[in-house]
């Protein structure tokens, strides 16, 4: 998840992390394996309808309920996390508010052109962003990085911390149950598996390459001790023409937020209107700019309330930590599950 | 074209706010009104507090002088430069920071933390410890060389990872200082009203200046520390130098920790000898090289001794004790072992023989 690819290597720390990930990912395609079940099954085309088949009218309109809960959480917490990156880099006296208003001014406009055009707009967001990794490439090589610093490979001692790291990288793989709800949009559900898979092999590695990266260039020992390794590390390269380029790739990565937000908005809109028993009626202007409106507010006040409070250990990053697990792991079971029991009975 | 008439009234809202003024970002970067510093000069005050320097405008064309604040702390000094000055001083680009060695003894933690929690500031910053006065040496230096404080900045530059002198920055020092042997290193200079030089290599223990190598060991150190070659290597007892000197190091430990062989392997070749020599037979050149064997393989024993009786580990040495499947020694374990562990020294110098003498 974008936001927790920047902090993921303050909780890791430890260079035996290393075959967590590589673990945890192996078992995040168990999860995906699930996923895709459902996909190449008949409900998955019928999006709404395929849900209310499944678990009865009553039951979604409770899921959906319980889910503006996590959606919610998951864009607090992505925003605001952008938000912080971008304050401490680029703009350290502009009042936070104001930048969220800007940003979901953009989401705004993008999740209005409606979904197929916001789905698209991942290739742009893809395109933007992909490359910067590559930017990375050079700091092992640096001089002082010895390969010493990825030693000891196996843990000696396994504490709280290495637990929670280990609920961290699951909590970083999630991010594709959200897939089932757009699963009506996506027109090739047949070669699913064969995507996700892909899919989830290119984070592992963006991940393990991310992580390896900033054990070199921190240190096992120091790398504790920054917030954001991610953006430390990308505003210690130079490039000889423009110092900053950490600016740029800052300001490209919203690319990536925008898609994130811009989708979830949509999710937000549509689970409201299940909530509100509105899923009949036509969808209208008016009644997606309330629904920016009332996000646009409650983040504020997340923002003005817990975030800015938060010193070292944030409660909203904290509960997305488990949200995001939680969900990754409940959401392709049931899914699983309750086929299952359709297909028996 | 309702759709039309949003975008444009949006478009022109937008525009009021931020040309009236409104706008979110308060921060004024007008080039005529800044003065960006690259270098900050950091030495002990009369009382307990702090003497700050640095050199304004390195930006448009105008006298350049050397402005100094008395503070406590060093963001008031920040605060300080801009009261005194009629431009407001920015620190995005500042490259270089000197401290004074008085102040590098007593601890730089403080100093240093108040640069790393500035997001404006870059990793890149080069440290280094002054001794002397470098303010009177800027004073005095500016008449003669306008962007003085420029071409020092490319020399740090310059010198970046050549492995000829230490140079470290900001980045580099807060690794080492955070990893368990607590050695950083940090070059230390000589400033007096003419001069300013390189002296050697400053050894720290965790934030604290230990010591300052000489000429002899500083040579030694680099020649090991790092693999890049040492274009002059000048030994004054036997009155040679030696040129493009390449060295192979080989480290080994054993599995207790109490004996450490160190294995120099040199090729160079004779650049300079000022004695009575006849180095063009073999037997006489092996003797010379033995010679300098020898000379190398005491020197090197007196600074590694050295070294473990002011506990601290420059080389790094701790991280030849890291392999990747066995337990690692925690700092206090390392330090204990480093201070009692023998040390055993073998060079083996190969010379190329010199030609084109007349001998």
């Amino acid at each position: 998840m974008l936001y927790f690819a920047i902090i993921m290597p303050v909780f890791l720390i430890y260079p035996y992390m290393i075959w967590m990930i590589i673990i945890v990912g192996i078992l995040s395609q168990i999860s995906i394996f699930m996923l895709s079940k459902w996909f190449n099954s008949m409900y998955a085309s019928k999006g709404y309808e395929g849900f209310v088949e499944l678990f009865g009218e009553r039951m979604v309109r409770l899921i959906a309920f319980i889910g503006i809960g996590f959606i919610f959480l998951k864009v607090i917490v992505i925003i605001l996390g952008y938000i912080e990156v971008v304050q401490h880099f680029i703009f350290p006296s502009v009042n936070t508010n104001w930048m969220l208003l800007f940003i979901l001014l953009i989401c705004w406009y993008v999740a209005s052109l409606g979904m197929p055009n916001t789905i698209r707009f991942i290739v742009i967001a893809f395109l933007c962003t992909a490359w910067m990794l590559l930017l990375l490439l050079k700091i092992p090589f640096k001089p002082f990085t010895t390969i010493h610093d990825l030693f000891p490979l196996i843990p000696y001692e396994w504490t709280m911390k290495s637990w929670k790291g280990v609920l961290f990288i699951w909590s970083a793989f999630s991010g594709p149950e959200y897939l089932v709800l757009l699963a009506p949009w996506f027109n090739k559900r047949e070669k699913i598996l064969k995507y996700m898979t892909i899919g989830n092999t290119f984070t592992i590695f963006e991940y393990l390459f991310l992580f390896i990266a900033s054990l070199f260039f921190f240190g096992s020992h120091y790398l504790g001790k920054n917030k954001l390794p991610v953006m430390e590390m990308i505003r210690y390269l130079q490039s000889p023409m423009f110092e900053r380029i950490d600016i740029i790739l800052i300001s490209v990565y919203l690319f990536h937020f925008v898609f994130a937000i811009s989708i979830f908005l949509l999710l937000f809109y549509g689970a409201t209107r299940i909530t509100l028993k509105k899923s009949k009626d036509q969808t209208t202007r008016l009644g997606f700019a309330l629904c920016c409106a009332i996000f646009f507010i409650c983040i504020m006040m997340s923002n003005e309330l817990l975030w800015k409070k938060a010193t070292n250990q944030n409660i909203l990053l904290e509960l997305e930590i488990w949200a995001g697990a939680f969900t990754y792991l409940f959401v392709p079971l049931l899914l699983f599950i309750s086929l299952k029991r359709k297909g028996h009975s | 074209m309702k759709h039309k008439h949003t975008k444009i009234l949006f478009v022109i809202f937008v525009n009021m706010i931020v040309l009236s003024g409104c706008s979110p970002i308060k921060e004024k970067n007008l080039i005529e009104e800044i003065a960006p510093v690259t270098f900050w000069s950091i030495r002990k005050g009369e009382d307990e507090n702090l003497r700050m320097s640095t050199l304004i405008p390195p930006l448009v064309k105008e006298k350049k002088r050397l402005l100094t604040v008395q503070v406590d702390l060093l963001k008031e000094g920040m605060k300080g430069f801009n009261l005194k000055y009629y431009r407001e001083l920015k620190v995005g680009q500042l490259r270089m920071l000197l401290i004074s060695e008085e102040i590098a003894k007593e601890g730089i933690s403080p100093l240093i933390d108040t640069i790393l929690t500035d997001p404006d500031i870059s990793k890149r910053l080069y440290l280094a410890v002054v001794r002397g006065n470098f303010d009177e040496y800027m004073n005095n230096q500016l008449k003669m060389q306008e962007d003085l404080d420029y071409y020092l900045y490319r020399m740090f530059k310059h010198y970046d990872n050549q492995g000829k002198l230490t140079i470290i920055n900001l980045h580099q020092f807060m690794k080492t200082l955070h990893s368990p042997a607590h050695s950083p290193l940090l070059p230390v200079f000589e400033a007096s009203e003419e001069n300013f030089q390189y002296l050697g290599t400053g050894i720290f223990n965790n934030d604290k200046l230990i010591e300052t190598t000489n000429y002899m060991e500083e040579q030694i150190f680099q020649l090991i520390d790092n693999d890049h070659f040492l274009k002059y290597f000048a030994i004054r007892d036997l009155s040679i130098v030696l040129g493009h000197v390449k060295a192979n190091v080989h480290l080994n430990m054993d599995n207790t920790y109490s004996e450490l062989k160190l294995n120099v392997q040199l090729n160079g070749r004779l650049d300079e000898i000022a004695r009575e020599h006849k180095l063009l037979t073999r037997d006489e050149l092996s003797r010379f090289e033995s010679e300098i064997e020898l000379y190398l393989e005491k020197q090197t024993i007196k600074f590694l001794k050295k070294l473990q009786k002011n506990k601290v580990d420059p080389l790094q040495l701790r991280k030849y004790t890291l392999r990747p499947f066995s337990k690692p020694l925690n700092g206090r374990e390392w330090s204990n072992r480093w201070e009692r562990m023998e040390v055993k020294v073998d060079y083996d110098l190969k010379i190329q023989p010199l030609t084109d003498t007349k001998n």
